[in-house]
């Protein structure tokens, strides 16, 4: 069954590739706020981060012949919050590399099962419902240019009718 | 693509920009002073297998336009992924295909012959061949070097090196310009040998 990455649904594990997506999507006021305590502490890097381009590619319709659609800078890193613990690994749009940072050690943190469940509530839960603040802003906003075109046509219907006739 | 595993993996140069450039400049001073063994700038985390200069030289010297070889100590080490993760380079099961070539101590060193020699027109593309050995040192009891970049002759004795090294290195030089370079590793110090080096047996006393 598909699930979306910001769907959390009932009594599911969530899965590493899910919640980095969430992270790459966090803005910073969230990340730093449900990570307080690592905001000021060097971690062990094993990639600082860095910027770079990458190429977005898209499918005409979604299902045609792929075409770039343009470049886009994207920060990665990679780091450790002790050593032997797991990596943490971000890759997020734009090009702040304290945002990379803090979405790297929410992902080593969550490897971590001890602390998942804190983070989930703490992190995952406002991520979540940030995106789907901003989706819903966005879908009002379009919804008022929205026309409804069956009232054009049954108006327009209205005054030719003499002529159909 | 496979994502490299990540948890044995250590941090690469201190400073990327001053590790690498360090390390460039050791490998030109190697290969313009052919046999003269240097001391390797190791300013960087190392993976457990493999000679720290070996895996100093190749952090410096790879990115994702070089495919690498590693001999099969090192292909199912913690190196292989270092290298990975940390360069980009592609790493390829035939020797062959490989433009860099990483050999383990105790590991057989594929024949240089059957390596990318190049072509004619562009040699420049052939392969570098990293070897492991025990030692080096500048002794008259060792090989006699002669060739570009070296005033007369010069000493060198590397010890555990492939018995029939030195028949290779013949046909590698004799092939000219086409032919493989070889940097020679220990822990902490390179040689280079690059393919215009003759190879003279040790003078007799």
């Amino acid at each position: 069954m598909f699930h979306a990455f910001d769907n959390a649904g009932p009594n599911r594990q969530i899965s590493r590739p899910e919640w980095m997506a969430l992270l790459a999507r966090a803005p910073q006021d969230l990340l730093d706020g449900a990570l307080a305590a690592h905001v000021d502490m060097p971690p062990l890097w094993l990639r600082k981060p860095e910027t770079g381009l990458m190429m977005v590619q898209g499918r005409a319709g979604g299902t045609g012949e792929r075409f770039n659609l343009g470049e886009i800078t994207v920060t990665r890193c990679a780091l450790r919050l002790a050593a032997d613990t797991p990596v943490g690994v971000a890759w997020v749009l734009g090009r702040s590399h304290r945002q990379a940072q803090m979405a790297a050690v929410a992902d080593a943190l969550l490897q971590d099962p001890a602390q998942r469940e804190r983070l989930e509530t703490q992190l995952l839960m406002p991520v979540r419902q940030h995106l789907q603040d901003l989706k819903a802003q966005r879908h009002a906003r379009a919804q008022t240019t929205k026309v409804d075109f069956l009232t054009v046509a049954r108006e327009a219907g209205g005054d030719d009718e003499g002529d159909e006739a | 693509m496979n994502a490299p595993d990540l948890r044995n993996i250590v941090a690469g140069f201190d400073n990327e920009a001053f590790g690498s450039q360090a390390v460039f400049r050791a490998a030109l001073d190697a290969l313009s002073h052919p046999g003269r063994p240097l001391d390797m700038p190791l300013n960087t985390a190392l993976p457990r297998q493999g000679h720290c200069a070996a895996a100093a030289l190749l952090l410096g010297l790879l990115d994702a336009d070089t495919p690498l070889w590693l001999s099969p100590l090192l292909a199912d080490s913690d190196a292989a992924g270092w290298l990975r993760f940390h360069t980009g380079c592609p790493i390829v099961a035939d020797p062959a295909a490989a433009q860099f070539l990483w050999v383990a101590q105790g590991d057989e060193m594929p024949a240089l012959s059957s390596l990318s020699l190049g072509s004619d027109a562009c040699p420049d593309q052939s392969a570098t061949c990293v070897l492991e050995v025990n030692s080096l040192q500048a002794d008259i009891a060792g090989w006699r070097l002669q060739g570009p970049g070296i005033a007369g002759e010069r000493h060198l004795r590397v010890k555990r090196l492939p018995q029939d090294f030195v028949a290779q290195w013949h046909a590698n030089h004799a092939g000219f310009p086409r032919g493989v370079d070889v940097f020679l590793c220990t822990a902490t110090q390179i040689a280079g040998l690059p393919r215009t080096t003759r190879i003279l047996p040790a003078q007799e006393s």
